[in-house]
């Protein structure tokens, strides 16, 4: 196997562990491997593809610099989303400081969304503007579960929170989000 | 807040299918259907020259926790402090006893200048920012709240006064907007028999010196 072969098979933990060796240019397969992975949760948690971008970026380079505390480095992806998930929730205490989040169409992420039914792509805007106004929380276990597709048990595997309290954020977000449509349709 | 149906939040936790649910939720069920069918599931792409910033974001960085330390230490760095005010105003009166002790070693500052033989000047400096109105009020002016008053020094939250006192000592006790009593936390002080402490300084021909 030639060494672009043995590089393509590389486990995470191989990879982490010749970055931690000093040869920092094998970062970039690890970065090329998850950029895209979290790109929609980040999109959605933080409302703008742009920030989401921002977010990645800079968790990716907060990974590298912390990658000695990655205690299992076959494990890498999942500990760097909760990199990404606390430079999320920081963002957007930060933001909501700052000013309320004005989630304007232009930022609303939605690929092809000419060629979408108009009305669609209507209450589908609706509907995400309805999310960027749920608590950090509700809105995580939401995006997780209906936009990422993951199960109750595994959203509880990657944040630490119960199942309990997932559903219970979960089901307070569905209300919530009934209400927003009802009043806005 | 209108809720949904516990059946129907099952239903959007994929936990009941549609036929599990009586007739009588069909309406909500058609919302529980709507809303799902609006969220968007579309990927979202990064701009491909994301990889080539993270790597050169790395390549400057120091390989080692120590090297990231130091650089760490020489960048600038966003630092939030919360001032209280009256707690700070014990270095303004640090600033004032350090003025005030100037006259005796003659070379520095003459803040206090022999006038006379029997008095001198002396500069009271009180730092109180957010202040409106700050005196000075004391044995020397018959502890009127409002006969000396300190002009704040630009913007910088100090405020000072210079008096020309008699020799001897005196109590003394600055005022903030007419109706809060600071004591100089630095000066020695004794009870004013109300419940506050007055500051003590003693002036000399030579200078003036909190006693």
């Amino acid at each position: 196997m030639d060494r672009l072969g043995a590089r393509a098979a590389a486990s995470d933990g191989d990879v982490v562990r010749a970055v931690l060796a000093g040869d920092a240019e094998r970062y970039a397969e690890l970065v090329s491997r998850y950029r895209d992975r979290y790109a929609r949760y980040a999109a959605r948690m933080l409302g703008s593809p742009d920030a989401a971008e921002d977010a990645v970026q800079d968790a990716f380079i907060r990974a590298y610099d912390q990658l000695a505390q990655c205690r299992d480095p076959e494990n890498f992806a999942g500990w760097f989303f909760l990199i990404l998930r606390n430079r999320c929730f920081a963002e957007r205490r930060r933001s909501k400081r700052e000013a309320v989040a004005d989630v304007s169409q232009d930022d609303l992420p939605g690929p092809g969304r000419a060629d979408r039914d108009a009305e669609q792509s209507e209450t589908q805007e609706l509907l995400a503007r309805g999310v960027s106004e749920l608590t950090a929380e509700q809105r995580e276990v939401f995006v997780l579960k209906h936009v990422e597709g993951k199960s109750y048990e595994e959203i509880a595997k990657v944040t630490g929170a119960t199942v309990a309290s997932l559903k219970m954020r979960m089901h307070r977000a569905y209300d919530r989000l009934r209400n927003y449509l009802k009043e806005r349709t | 807040m209108r809720e949904f149906h516990p059946l129907i939040k099952r239903w959007l936790d994929g936990e009941l299918s549609a036929d599990q649910l009586g007739a009588e939720l069909a309406a909500e069920l058609a919302e529980a259907r709507a809303l799902l069918a609006a969220v968007d599931r579309s990927p979202v792409a990064f701009d491909p020259k994301l990889d080539q910033r993270v790597m050169a974001a790395v390549r400057n960085r120091p390989a080692t926790r120590w090297g990231r330390a130091v650089r760490w230490i020489g960048e600038a760095h966003e630092l939030r402090l919360r001032v209280r005010p009256w707690a700070v105003a014990a270095l303004a009166a640090a600033a004032t006893l350090v003025l005030m002790f100037a006259p005796a070693r003659q070379s520095r500052a003459p803040v206090a200048v022999a006038q006379a033989p029997e008095s001198v000047y002396v500069k009271f400096m009180l730092y109180a920012p957010g202040a409106h109105q700050v005196s000075v009020a004391g044995t020397f002016n018959g502890w009127d709240a409002h006969a000396t008053p300190l002009a704040p020094a630009g913007a910088s939250g100090v405020w000072a006064a210079t008096l020309s006192l008699p020799a001897g000592q005196h109590l003394y006790s600055f005022v903030v907007d007419g109706r809060r009593w600071v004591a100089d936390p630095t000066a020695p002080g004794v009870d004013d028999g109300f419940g506050r402490r007055n500051s003590i300084l003693a002036v000399t021909p030579r200078g003036a010196r909190v006693s």
